[in-house]
């Protein structure tokens, strides 16, 4: 009789319960994994973690819906009116652009290519990364200027290594990958001690962390070879709109005009640009604050330890460590899904630049770092 | 043409559809002969006949039984009310009763099925079900109105 039943039995089919017991023993497992698994962490990128403000979206997306099959204005005359009065310059001051390295390229290019054998040009290093390869894409010669121990330019030693070929100074500030600064008082120093023929090229793109007062723009009324680069991608968090100005002296018009985009901007990023010059200063304060609480907070928990960053301005940091170089702290963060980028990227091995993020990231890069002592 | 296919959903391809999934076995049933599997049909139609008979009194049997039911009880208790409450109940019960009959008959028919090579993935209850009521409803209909008429036979003249 048991074996008449069983024949029969064969034939019952299995259960949608019994059929997904292995499916959903194979998410629990994977979901156990997933929590117990540490997410990554980009602390490499320079960009601002968060999304950009609401309204820049929304200005952004209301240019798209309107007449895209037309050209955008190509001198972006609203932008630039509203970007003008934002730094209290004149209109014709203002060049907006691809973002600030696109418009330093262009001032190289037209600065070094013009002069027919090319030319020297000085760069407070460690400074922005691609900054000597864009100045032997344009011909010239970029000559390394180390910075002040404060982690800013040392105006001096530019002023020292500027010769008769030098075509240009280029310095940071806020620098990447320091934060150090420079004053208004040291750009005039250093206005006045440069031959008459070279560029003060001043990259400004992290100068929306310091406090409106600090900025540099307004000198291009007074000294005539200065131009200014600025950013929307670093406190504006606009990195994915690639958008960005030059400020250069009233006499330059021929320079500047130059350095503009040959058919403009797109319209969307016009519209975003024009939004955030001038309606920045609603969300930039929180954003200062935001970088210098995490910066100090860092600096006060790695108290006593013997990892060191320059005092400075703006997410990033130029980290050190007396017992590991570069190349080790940045393999021993990787072990802890924690990325930063090498010094080596500067073509120095004892520092990692870090970008900060918000405070959770903070805790867990000073508990990783920590970590990494003992260990090495 | 599998029931999933594109072509019978609007040319979607949306995924599944209920009641579309293969059976699936604990292990693949080490199947009868033909002679085996011809009994096996033939078992199946005798249970089906068998689980329609069940469905049916569920029209007639039985509610006319507890009608009889309720008119006893009504003549020994002189009550009306509990006539009508075990009347009620009473048919609920058996209702209950007779589908766990038929679900558990539904389920040897579909067993019988693929024991006979079938790939029975449903059962017929359902089927079985309205289907009776429909015959049902055609046979009072025809005894109510043609056979006995619209006045009762009991009923003074």
């Amino acid at each position: 009789m048991r074996r008449f039943l069983g024949y029969y039995r064969q034939f019952e089919e299995l259960s949608p319960q019994e059929v997904s017991r292995a499916l959903r023993a194979r998410r629990d497992e994977e979901k156990a994994q997933a929590l117990a698994e540490t997410p990554a962490l980009n602390l490499a990128s320079p960009a601002w973690h968060e999304p950009p403000h609401a309204e820049i979206v929304n200005a952004a997306t209301f240019a798209l819906r309107r007449a895209v099959n037309t050209y955008p204005d190509a001198g972006a005359e609203a932008l630039a009116a509203a970007l003008a009065d934002r730094h209290g310059v004149e209109r014709a001051q203002v060049v907006p652009g691809h973002g600030a390295g696109e418009l330093l390229r262009a001032t190289l290019q037209a600065l070094l290519a013009g002069s027919g054998s090319g030319g020297d040009v000085a760069i407070a290093w460690p400074g922005w990364g691609p900054l000597p390869r864009l100045v032997h894409e344009a011909g010239g010669r970029p000559v390394p200027v180390p910075l002040g121990r404060d982690g800013a330019a040392d105006v001096d030693a530019l002023a020292a290594a500027a010769g008769p070929a030098t075509r240009a100074v280029a310095l940071c500030s806020p620098n990447d990958p320091t934060g150090g600064t420079i004053g208004a008082d040291a750009l005039r120093r250093l206005a006045g001690a440069l031959p008459p023929s070279a560029w003060i090229l001043l990259d400004a793109a992290l100068a929306d962390f310091e406090e409106p007062g600090a900025d540099l723009a307004g000198l291009t009324r007074e000294l005539e070879r200065l131009l200014v680069f600025r950013s929307f991608s670093k406190a504006h968090a606009m990195a994915g709109f690639r958008a960005g100005y030059a400020i250069g002296p009233g006499g330059a018009g021929e320079l500047l005009a130059r350095l503009a985009p040959t058919l403009g901007i797109s319209a969307p990023a016009q519209a975003g640009m024009t939004w955030a010059a001038a309606n920045g200063e609603r969300y930039l304060p929180r954003r200062r604050e935001h970088a210098a609480t995490e910066r100090d907070h860092l600096a006060a928990v790695l108290t006593g330890t013997d990892f060191a960053f320059p005092r400075g301005t703006g997410p990033l940091l130029w980290l050190s460590s007396a017992a590991l170089s570069g190349k080790e702290l940045a393999a021993g963060l990787a072990t802890k899904r924690i990325f930063v980028a090498p010094g080596a990227a500067w073509g120095d091995d004892h520092h990692v630049r870090i970008t900060l993020r918000g405070p959770a990231a903070t805790d867990r890069l000073a508990a990783a770092l920590k970590d990494l002592r003992p260990s090495s | 043409m599998p029931r999933n296919d594109p072509t019978d959903t609007g040319g979607l391809f949306i995924g599944r559809r209920p009641g579309t999934a293969p059976l699936r076995y604990k292990e693949d049933p080490a199947r009868g002969g033909e002679g085996r599997r011809r009994t096996d049909a033939t078992l199946a139609a005798a249970v089906l006949v068998l689980e329609a008979l069940v469905c049916l009194t569920l029209w007639g049997p039985q509610p006319v039984a507890w009608l009889w039911v309720g008119s006893q009880v009504d003549y020994h208790a002189d009550s009306i009310t509990l006539a009508l409450a075990v009347t009620f109940l009473g048919m609920v019960a058996t209702l209950m009763i007779t589908l766990g009959i038929a679900t558990r008959l539904d389920r040897v028919w579909r067993i019988l099925r693929r024991a006979a090579g079938h790939e029975q993935r449903e059962g017929v209850l359902p089927r079985i079900f309205a289907v009776t009521a429909i015959v049902a409803l055609v046979l009072f209909s025809l005894w109510f109105v043609l056979i006995e008429g619209p006045a009762p036979s009991l009923a003074p003249r």
